[in-house]
């Protein structure tokens, strides 16, 4: 499969109507259709429009005359979409892994790079925690680590706030990576909620942030 | 390689429902997953168990505790098949990579690697964690079961201590094919961290109360992998026009594809599910084919989804004559434990709040609606364990040093009864 995408890599498909049928013969190529799924096999045009709307697929960034030029990367966000579909994993949570990938890791996710393309992710990403700032050299992690700080004040942060509690310009803030592509800026004496109602509160502010923040950067 | 499909069963409280009037109905759903072939070879022909064993050696687990961690592992080495692979990761505030990823061959060597852990400063879960993933993942297997097994009595205090991050981080492990179990030993360890990684890691949760406890815990946890013959399960229910799901008693997540993420398919583990549907009035003698359920998964040793199918349909008849009809105790059962599960889910809440009066209420309320709702099934094993554990509960409300080990009682039962644990 590799190889034939190799070869498809620099077309270009005017309209979703194109799109979708690439779509649909590589999938039939590769056989990794389901005999008895819920998710339609084929993509077609309304499925594509959807997709689109849902953001599930990038805008085209060409027009011809007044047709959406889409190519490779949309090509693969389209099959990772079917092959996460059929793993039944919820729309939002495809959205999620196909967003803002680049082609190289979309070819992973499609499980392209290598043969042992899963082993690599499982792989990767656990050697990513340990070597990312929040997960490595422990003994010293215990000090400055940005999940340890919101746990547990570091000593300096808190002495500031109980002397000078107005006094804000002393507060450490550490970044907390909460999933790829997306990074919290926490100071050191925030203490996040535990009560569920604090936590639904939270989750509700940090999505409508989240998406506000996205919207703006659409305009 | 072709493989049997899990049966389907929906059963309602009564075999008809009383006509001329909306109500809502119970549904119990009833999925059974099929047994593996019972041929000679079946335990070998089992999928290649991938494991890592992450064993928490801090000071807390000294004495008897590690001493029982410690059989557990030899016990877990004894199962293993030399197909089968394992490695075994200790930590305090360091961590240690015992035994590197390798073929359960030579097993007196492993064991007597074991001899030499002994209990000793903090806990560094999250990196003992991390380390035992890559272990597995390094040996990935496709067909196979690759999980990590964690195994503490303490709080993450060392390195990465935040329980939402690492719930998370189970997750995306889990979606990336290696699941994780976690078993809590004693009083001291987080049950609002072990509970929720294995939750979202994949695995099974275990709250072991005494260290020799563990070997038995161990036990249920290699037949369950060795039983698992399915996983991504996902339930879908259709209500007919006019009718509509008002509640599904498991509380399994939701996803926005409207289906319900339901646990892992094990073999000889009957799964109960209760779905409360509000039913439109239909006259005596109608009929009326009120749900459609669709059942996806992913068998063991195949990659792609299944999906099987199973519709409800009802009968109606005069009130008089439904009233007369014998209720169905299995239903009566199933939707009691949940209710109880749910029930235990409060305590919690109103533990955490420091409002003991309602903590205790509750737990009475559940006895006695449970005393009501039983008495027909006073026999029953699974009845008789519910009862007393909820007397248990009982006898100790009144006590704020039981507070600390209750709390992980309730967390437990909960989420076992929710998924037909018994």
């Amino acid at each position: 499969m590799s190889g034939q995408l190799e070869k498809i890599r620099g077309l270009k498909y005017i309209g979703v109507v194109e799109l979708a049928s690439q779509a649909a013969r590589i999938l039939a190529e590769i056989g990794t259709t389901q005999d008895r799924g819920t998710v339609s096999e084929m993509p077609d045009e309304r499925t594509l429009r959807y997709y689109l709307a849902e953001g599930l697929l990038s805008p085209a960034t060409e027009k011809q005359g007044t047709a959406s030029v889409f190519g490779y990367l949309h090509l693969l966000q389209l099959l990772v979409v079917k092959k996460l579909q059929s793993e039944h994993l919820p729309i939002r949570k495809i959205k999620e892994l196909v967003d803002g990938r680049t082609e190289r890791e979309l070819e992973r996710l499609l499980g392209l790079d290598a043969k042992a393309g899963a082993k690599n992710e499982a792989l990767s990403y656990l050697e990513k925690l340990l070597t990312s700032p929040s997960a490595s050299s422990p003994r010293s992690q215990q000090f400055n680590s940005p999940a340890a700080d919101m746990m547990r004040p570091v000593a300096p942060a808190h002495a500031a706030r109980q002397s000078a509690p107005q006094q804000q310009g002393q507060a450490t803030w550490a970044r907390v990576e909460i999933e790829p592509g997306l990074e919290l800026h926490v100071r050191g004496d925030y203490a996040p909620p535990t009560e569920t109602k604090g936590v639904r509160r939270l989750t509700r502010l940090l999505l409508n942030a989240l998406e506000g923040y996205r919207g703006n950067m659409r305009k | 390689m072709g493989h049997r499909l899990p049966q389907i069963e929906l059963l309602t409280p009564r075999a008809k429902l009383a006509a001329g009037r909306e109500q809502t109905l119970d549904v119990l759903i009833r999925i059974t997953p099929p047994e593996p072939q019972a041929t000679a070879d079946a335990a070998r022909r089992r999928p290649a168990l991938n494991l890592s064993l992450v064993l928490d050696r801090s000071g807390s687990m000294g004495g008897a505790k590690i001493q029982h961690a410690r059989e557990a592992a030899r016990y877990c080495i004894d199962q293993l098949l030399p197909a089968d692979r394992i490695s075994v990761v200790i930590f305090d505030e360091a961590v240690e990579v015992l035994i590197t990823s390798q073929p359960a061959a030579n097993k007196a060597a492993l064991k007597e690697s074991l001899a030499h852990i002994h209990a000793r400063g903090s806990t560094a879960l999250h990196e003992a964690w991390v380390r035992g993933g890559i272990q597995v993942s390094e040996h990935l297997s496709d067909a196979g079961i690759n999980r990590v097994l964690l195994i503490t009595d303490g709080q993450a205090n060392v390195g990465l201590t935040n329980a939402d991050e690492i719930v998370t981080q189970s997750l995306n492990l889990h979606r990336r094919g290696v699941s994780t179990s976690t078993i809590g030993i004693g009083t001291d360890f987080n049950e609002d961290l072990l509970l929720p990684m294995a939750e979202s890691g994949g695995g099974n949760a275990w709250h072991v109360e005494t260290a020799d406890d563990m070997g038995r815990i161990f036990s249920v946890e290699l037949e369950g992998l060795i039983a698992q013959v399915g996983h991504t399960v996902t339930l879908s229910l259709v209500p007919a026009d006019g009718a509509r799901i008002v509640d599904l008693l498991n509380d399994f997540e939701l996803n926005e594809t409207g289906r319900y993420k339901l646990p892992n398919l094990q073999a000889g583990q009957t799964l109960e599910v209760v779905a409360q549907v509000r039913v439109p009035a239909r006259e005596a003698g109608a009929r009326l084919r009120l749900l459609d359920l669709k059942l996806g998964y992913t068998p063991q040793e195949a990659k792609s989804a299944e999906v099987v199918r199973q519709f409800l349909e009802v009968e109606f008849a005069p009130e008089e004559e439904t009233e007369a009809l014998p209720l169905n105790n299995a239903v009566v059962k199933a939707v009691q434990m949940l209710m109880n599960a749910r029930a235990r889910r409060e305590a919690v809440a109103y533990m955490d709040a420091g409002d003991f009066d309602s903590y205790r209420e509750v737990v009475s309320a559940s006895i006695a609606s449970s005393r009501s709702s039983f008495a027909p099934m006073q026999a029953d094993a699974d009845v008789l364990a519910e009862l007393s554990s909820l007397e248990a509960l009982s006898d100790t409300a009144n006590d704020r040093r039981e507070d600390q080990l209750n709390r992980k009682r309730l967390s437990y039962r909960s989420h076992d009864l929710s998924r037909s644990k018994r």
